[in-house]
């Protein structure tokens, strides 16, 4: 189910050229080493589907605009490229599959029939890129509102608000704009009654206490009855695929911690990783430590606020206030290492902004000393409670195998029982020298994705003490041409050297052209940036891939025959950020 | 004539007084919430924050005055107020003292009984005549559960008047000179408890409201003053289950002789009112159909056999006797 | 204490003259005060901030009914346990075994609706998605 053989990295291209002879693909050197293939439209879904027992997670679907893209030779002619990034988990293992799409009648087949998460992936690409896959049932914009004109991941779309008329909103563009989003059952093929009720459609969302931001799920309702339910997402895009391709690569940092807003600095670290990679940077043993210990902290505060927001949403009151606090002290922390609180932007390409300042220890220890306490009340407050449980337990549930169909990630896909996490399995950044537990659970229901996530505070908490009583000494960035900025003694030696920090602190630092992606395993599952680099100073293509996007997809899967509490607990239940879908 | 004379104002006493006691809960839950919170609750207004009732009140009073054109506007209007006339109304046959009370009649717990159920009306009014899905569906959660609930809390006080033979509250309590209530009749207290709660709709047991499912529930459409009154609806409610606990199992104004019984009754509904407000703060809110089954299956067995257990004690000790 | 007379009641008129005469205020009040303020959005029913579709105005699920329908069969049977219950003493075994066949029946129907499935409102289990895609 996991992977069936272990087919390592080197083996299984050769096996794809076994079966379709190499002839069919054009092999692209990347700077990650993650095999990367491009094959023609035709033969997609075959390859596709020969991958699938190896690579079962169909783990990210998305465009390239490849028109304006100068680092190319080698690589067939495209004007757009589609990239499946296919993940193993047993041994972890990655792949990308590439199809060319030439304007204007370039279509690719749909992979819904392979993987069902390729739905709004798709409609991803096609709303970003207009890049048609032929087969899908219903290719509709998905991020950006019905109304939009464009294609906004298009080079050719404006970036900028100069570029643009000024934005004004008129009465009647407002109810034209209203009026489109009006939910219409009869689009997505429901029925208005059954032979003996008639049903309700209600939008839950995007203005309602429980969607965690704005989302809205259209629901078809018989008395309280979940018939189906259409996710609608979007309402909280910004943009920030886009805004990666004019800032420049270090001036692009802050905007990462914008998108999971709850893992503050945990999205520096994927950010930053790919990053790295493209210039070759190794990160100094001081600087991973602090990055680690920073990134736990956050994971514990983006847990803190799920588990509050959890008992919450199924109607305890208090737990939420308690955790607040608990996180108040973890923002104090922070806010003295970093000088910010929920959105710090501390990390740097290299290493991290500053040394840790005097004293950081024994706050850190306060800290670690008094949580574990803290989280045996909740327990007993929350987790323990009968009727939370009953609310809970065996509602929303979803099997490994869905689940890994589906691209959950993270401590949703552990609920299931799957043994997987990133940190231990393939270790990134440092997490090779520390030893903590992977928490999982069986049955994959509202209450194991809480269960989970619990004691995965306990074990951050574990990993912090680690790096509290094993900090390394010395550089805490690296000495690398890259490093952004320099350290202040390289940029002090001398004119070159003070010209070039003066260059990459104002145009920006250049990275070698590649292509380079670093998964992590962030708070709420595996996220990732797929950064294309033309030999810049800002990325070509910036992807993020985020866990929270393939766990909204799923609610229906998970939802219909329910009734609206319990689809109040799934949601509550899978811990998603609507920044952190929309991106 | 001067005793009817006292009465009457001591009528217009209780008037005034449960207004303004529920005006100050808001208040009180409120910083009682927050001390339980690790917070503070608000506290800018005047000595610990107590004028925020008087900016609440002046706020409400000056919002638009709405009635929704798509609504049933007669009954949108009315259902409020049948609210807060019921639960006024069931003051009226609460004995506060041997001597303060508004009306002392045959059948008060009756009447306390109808005045509630005339509560459920109103929930279940406000909410159809809005016109909105998410009232409706608090409606129908609340006809479902507080028609339910309206069986077992009747039930329940049954024992009491088993023992006393009287529905008049004074009687009942009277008849509990010798003990009270909540030790023989634990099961009945047990059920009237979560009945109570139930038919006051607060939380855990806030279904028509449930604010995280449906946003407000039943006074989705609801603003200004007509909202403010299904607020005071609510804690007039939350005082009067509060006043009748006291009244059915603990004494009522029963008490040392070294302070009146108004202080005992009014310490004992104290008590129940913080209660009520802790729980509030400490309990998840079931599901509708787990409450309701709840009620069925658990709470409506148990008021049975609390009726027939109850009758074979009494008459085997009477027996005895 | 038992048995109204004309004099008792007038204090308990005074008092329902009194809760009439608060609520109307209120209501009063707050029409006179209230601010009126007119947007596009105003007259329009809350869903979530988006436009509704359909109307409230639905047939029901007939599970709503059959609550109904035993909430009015067990209210009108706890009526005579009330009428039981206050003359308790009076009527001594006799009727202590007339009313505990009565709740045998109570029980009895409590137990058929219940294994009916009556009681049964949230047994609601996951469909799954079928062959249908959004």
């Amino acid at each position: 189910m996991l992977s069936a053989e272990s087919t390592g990295n080197g083996t299984i291209v050769d096996d794809l050229f076994a079966r379709f002879g190499a002839g069919l693909f054009v092999v692209q050197p990347t700077v990650d080493n993650t095999p990367t293939l491009w094959v023609a439209a035709g033969e997609l879904l075959e390859v596709l589907s020969f991958l699938k027992p190896h690579y079962p997670m169909l783990y990210d679907l998305f465009g390239i605009d490849e028109r304006q893209r100068e680092h190319r030779s080698g690589l067939p002619a495209a004007d757009f490229a589609v990239v499946y990034h296919l993940l193993s988990l047993k041994p972890v293992a990655e792949i990308r599959i590439k199809v060319s799409v030439i304007e204007p009648e370039g279509e690719v087949p749909t992979a819904i029939g392979i993987w069902p998460n390729a739905n709004w992936y798709e409609r991803e690409a096609w709303d970003m890129f207009g890049i048609r896959f032929s087969g899908h049932p219903n290719l509709r914009r998905i991020l950006l509102p019905p109304t939009w004109e464009g294609h906004a991941l298009r080079k050719e779309h404006p970036a900028r608000a100069t570029e643009m008329e000024p934005f004004s909103l008129s009465e009647e563009r407002q109810e034209y704009e209203q009026e489109a989003l009006r939910f219409r059952p009869e689009e997505c093929g429901m029925e208005t009654a059954s032979a003996d009720t008639e049903y309700m459609f209600l939008n839950l969302g995007p203005n309602h206490p429980s969607v965690h931001g704005v989302f809205r799920i259209a629901l078809q309702l018989d008395g309280e009855v979940v018939v189906d339910a259409v996710p609608d997402i979007g309402y909280h895009h910004r943009g920030a695929e886009k805004m990666g391709e004019r800032q420049t690569w270090h001036s692009y940092i802050p905007y990462t911690d914008r998108i999971d807003y709850l893992g503050g600095v945990m999205n520096n670290l994927a950010y930053l990783q790919a990053v790295e990679t493209l210039a070759g940077i190794e990160v100094p043993p001081r600087a991973k430590v602090i990055r680690i210990m920073l990134a736990e902290l956050f994971r514990i505060s983006s847990h803190l606020v799920f588990y509050g927001t959890f008992a919450q949403d199924l109607g305890q009151m208090s737990p939420v206030f308690y955790m607040f606090a608990d996180r108040e002290r973890l923002f104090g922390i922070v806010e003295a290492i970093t000088g910010a609180r929920m959105h710090p932007a501390w990390f740097r390409i290299g290493g991290v902004w500053q040394d840790l300042p005097e004293g950081w220890d024994k706050m850190v220890r306060e800290f670690i000393d008094f949580m574990p306490a803290r989280l045996d009340d909740y327990d007993k407050m929350a987790m323990q409670n009968s009727i939370l449980k009953q609310r809970c337990v065996g509602i929303g549930s979803y099997s490994a195998q869905e689940a890994i169909d589906w691209g959950i990630t993270g401590p949703s896909l552990r609920a299931t029982g799957v043994d997987f996490d990133l940190r231990r399995d393939r270790p990134y950044g440092g997490y090779d020298q520390f030893e903590f537990e992977v928490p999982t659970a069986n049955n994959g229901d509202c209450y194991d994705r809480a269960v989970v996530r619990v004691e995965e505070i306990r074990q951050s908490l574990r990993i912090i003490r680690q790096c509290l009583d094993n900090m390394p000494e010395g550089l805490y960035k690296s000495e690398h041409k890259l490093t952004t900025p320099p350290p202040q003694e390289a940029t002090l030696h001398d004119i070159e050297t003070l010209i070039h920090h003066f260059l990459s602190v104002s145009w920006g630092p250049v990275m070698p052209a590649g292509e380079a992606s670093s998964l992590i395993e962030a708070t709420k599952g595996i996220n990732s940036y797929h950064l294309v680099s033309d030999g810049g100073t800002t990325s070509y293509r910036t992807r993020i891939r985020t866990p929270s996007f393939p766990a909204l997809q799923q609610i229906p899967l998970i939802s219909r025959g329910l009734m609206i509490p319990d689809l109040i607990a799934i949601l509550a239940s899978i811990d998603f950020v609507m920044a952190d879908v929309d991106r | 004539m001067s005793e009817t004379t006292a009465t009457i104002i001591f009528a217009l006493v209780v008037l005034l007084g449960a207004v303004s006691a529920a005006a100050v809960l808001t208040w009180f839950e409120r910083r009682l919430l927050g001390i339980w919170q690790d917070r503070y609750g608000p506290n800018r207004l005047g000595p610990l924050g107590i004028f925020q009732v008087l900016a609440d009140m002046l706020k409400l009073l000056t919002k638009h005055d709405w009635v929704p054109p798509f609504s049933d506007r007669v009954v949108f209007v009315f259902a409020p107020t049948a609210l807060v006339v019921a639960m006024m109304m069931g003051f009226a046959v609460v004995p506060f003292s041997e001597t303060l009370y508004i009306i002392d009649i045959d059948i008060g717990l009756l009447f306390f009984l109808g005045m509630t159920s005339l509560a459920v009306y109103a929930v279940l009014l406000g909410g159809l005549a809005s016109n909105n899905k998410y009232a409706l569906l608090g409606g129908l959660r609340s006809a479902a559960q507080m028609v339910s609930y309206e069986v077992f809390m009747g039930l329940s006080l049954m024992g009491v008047v088993m023992l006393t033979g009287s529905f008049s509250l004074q009687a009942i309590v009277l008849a509990q000179v010798d003990g009270w209530y909540c030790f023989s009749q634990i099961l009945g207290l047990y059920v009237f408890l979560i009945a109570g709660i139930a038919e006051s709709h607060r939380l855990p047991f806030d279904l028509p409201e449930a604010e995280h499912e449906l946003t407000a529930g039943f006074h989705t459409e609801y603003s200004g003053m007509k909202f403010a009154m299904f607020m005071l609806g609510e804690y007039l409610g939350l005082i009067l289950i509060s006043c009748m606990i006291t009244t059915l199992f603990f004494g009522g104004w029963l008490g040392p002789d070294w302070l009146p019984g108004l202080f005992w009754f009014s310490l004992k509904t104290f008590f129940f009112i913080c209660f009520f407000i802790l729980l509030r703060a400490a309990i998840p809110r079931p599901r509708y159909d787990q409450l309701m089954s709840l009620g069925w299956k658990v709470l409506l067995p148990i008021t049975l056999l609390n009726l027939v257990i109850t009758g074979a004690l009494a008459l085997s000790l009477q027996g005895a006797s | 204490m038992t048995g109204s007379t004309t004099a008792e009641l007038i204090p308990f008129i005074v008092y329902f003259g009194g809760v009439i005469l608060l609520v109307l205020t209120m209501l009063g009040l707050s029409f006179v005060l209230g601010q009126r303020r007119t947007n596009k959005a105003t007259n329009t029913p809350y869903e979530s901030g988006v436009v509704a579709v359909g109307t409230s105005q639905i047939r029901l699920s007939v599970e709503f009914y059959l609550i109904a329908i035993i909430f009015v069969i067990f209210d009108l049977e706890t009526v005579f346990i009330f009428a039981w219950a206050i003359a308790f003493f009076e009527l001594g075994w006799q009727g202590y075994f007339a009313i505990l066949v009565f709740i045998a029946m109570l029980g009895v129907a409590l137990v058929y609706a219940w294994r009916c499935g009556t009681l049964e409102w949230g047994v609601k289990t996951r469909v799954g998605l079928e062959a249908k895609d959004n």
